[in-house]
């Protein structure tokens, strides 16, 4: 039952991110709903529909997107999968340590994705790319914080 | 008897007479006596007012609140008139163009934006149904918007001309002089390839050349804010204002070669 919640929520998310963010955002950006509920998924789910729920998001995330292949589909499995391999070795209960967490994520994910757009010759200035690499991060770890308590009402078991 | 008539026909005489001289006076009287008695009028609305309020609370209570749904309820009525004006307004100068313009053209609405931060696309609610196909030119009723990168049945995917994958080769329309527009996933677009002694000033405007095979030529771009020389030394580009404000777009045309 969880998982189908979490299905709907993913595909609400995903329909956000393409709507009502873009009235949001701040600088012309705004953050990553898909890549919060990544992390959710493999912090609060079972390994493999983690990983299930993180391709799912990364599809959506792809269907909405201008990519020559599925990108983010293969960024976001990625990710679940080393926070999950990460869970088995250090402990990630302490919110702060998810907040770190998902800031260094999207940092990486926004450097990897303009690295590859950069390879397929899209070039787009410094300041441009710095502002975007460091802002989404911060305002996605904002949302996730406040994502983060509903989830742990909604998900943990009693 | 003659006597006491005539005595009486004088009196009502001179009373008619001044009764005439007092209703000639009275436009006259009209206004100092209204000035006089503006303040004590006032004082006595004043009281009755608060009469009124004090006797009358409860029924004032209830109608204010009453009211104050209604101007809620008007308020939000307003507004979706002001939507449905502005609306009209956006469509009806799609519709002049559509008429004026020599182009076969398909009108969409925008249904949804890029999901990420590195690209400028934006998904219409028309698709290979409605006769669009990959790669054909979008504008609005003020110059270029960007071209069709794929679509679905009933829906499309936008480039929008200041996603960094977007080129289209574009001339200035004073000097003739060529070079390459492309996006900066900002709010400017740049125009490369400008050899040095380009004549390019700012405000320039720039359209299509039309060597682009899909575009025609002609549709407006923008205007020249600036110039700039490349870090080679080897040629010039310059930024432009697209004429289209771009984060506001909620309905487009696509021309149908």
């Amino acid at each position: 039952m969880k998982n189908l919640i979490f299905i709907a929520i993913i595909i609400i998310f995903g329909l956000l991110q393409t709507t009502i963010l873009n009235y949001v955002n701040i600088f012309n950006i705004k953050p990553d709903l898909l890549l919060i509920s990544v992390i959710i998924a493999s912090l609060f789910f079972e390994p493999i529909w983690a990983i299930s729920l993180s391709i799912f998001a990364g599809i959506l995330k792809d269907v909405f997107s201008v990519n020559a292949f599925g990108m983010h589909t293969i960024l976001f499995f990625l990710w679940s999968f080393l926070i999950i391999k990460l869970s088995r070795k250090i402990t990630l209960d302490n919110n702060y340590i998810k907040l770190v967490l998902i800031f260094i994520i999207a940092i990486l994910n926004n450097i990897i994705i303009r690295l590859i757009f950069l390879f397929l010759g899209n070039f787009i200035s410094l300041g441009l790319f710095l502002r975007i690499s460091f802002i989404e991060p911060l305002y996605t770890a904002f949302i996730f914080l406040l994502v983060l308590k509903f989830a742990h009402t909604l998900l943990v078991s009693d | 008897m003659f006597k006491f008539k005539k005595k009486s026909l004088i009196h009502t005489a001179v009373f008619v007479s001044f009764l005439l001289l007092l209703s000639s006076l009275i436009p006259t009287l009209r206004i100092p006596a209204f000035e006089i008695l503006k303040y004590p009028l006032g004082l006595f609305t004043l009281i009755r007012r608060e009469v009124e309020g004090i006797i009358f609370y409860h029924r004032n209570i209830v109608q204010n609140e009453r009211l104050k749904k209604e101007i809620d309820f008007l308020r939000q009525k307003l507004n979706t008139a002001n939507e449905i004006y502005l609306e009209n307004r956006r469509l009806k100068n799609l519709l002049s163009f559509k008429q004026k313009t020599q182009l076969k053209v398909v009108s969409a609405r925008i249904i949804g934006r890029s999901a990420d931060n590195w690209s400028s696309i934006v998904i219409i609610d028309k698709g290979s149904y409605h006769g669009i196909k990959r790669g054909f030119v979008v504008i609005n009723y003020l110059g270029l918007v960007g071209r069709v990168i794929e679509t679905g049945d009933s829906t499309s995917k936008i480039m929008l001309i200041n996603d960094p994958g977007f080129g289209v080769s574009a001339i200035v329309q004073r000097s003739r002089q060529e070079g390459l527009v492309s996006g900066t996933l900002g709010r400017s677009l740049i125009m490369k390839y400008l050899p040095k002694d380009a004549d390019i000033r700012a405000c320039d405007v720039v359209i299509t050349s039309g060597l682009t095979e899909a575009y025609p030529k002609g549709l407006l771009i923008g205007s020249v804010i600036s110039i700039g020389e490349e870090f080679s030394g080897l040629s010039r580009y310059c930024q432009i204002k697209p004429a289209v404000n771009l984060s506001s777009i909620e309905e487009v045309l696509i021309i149908i070669p």
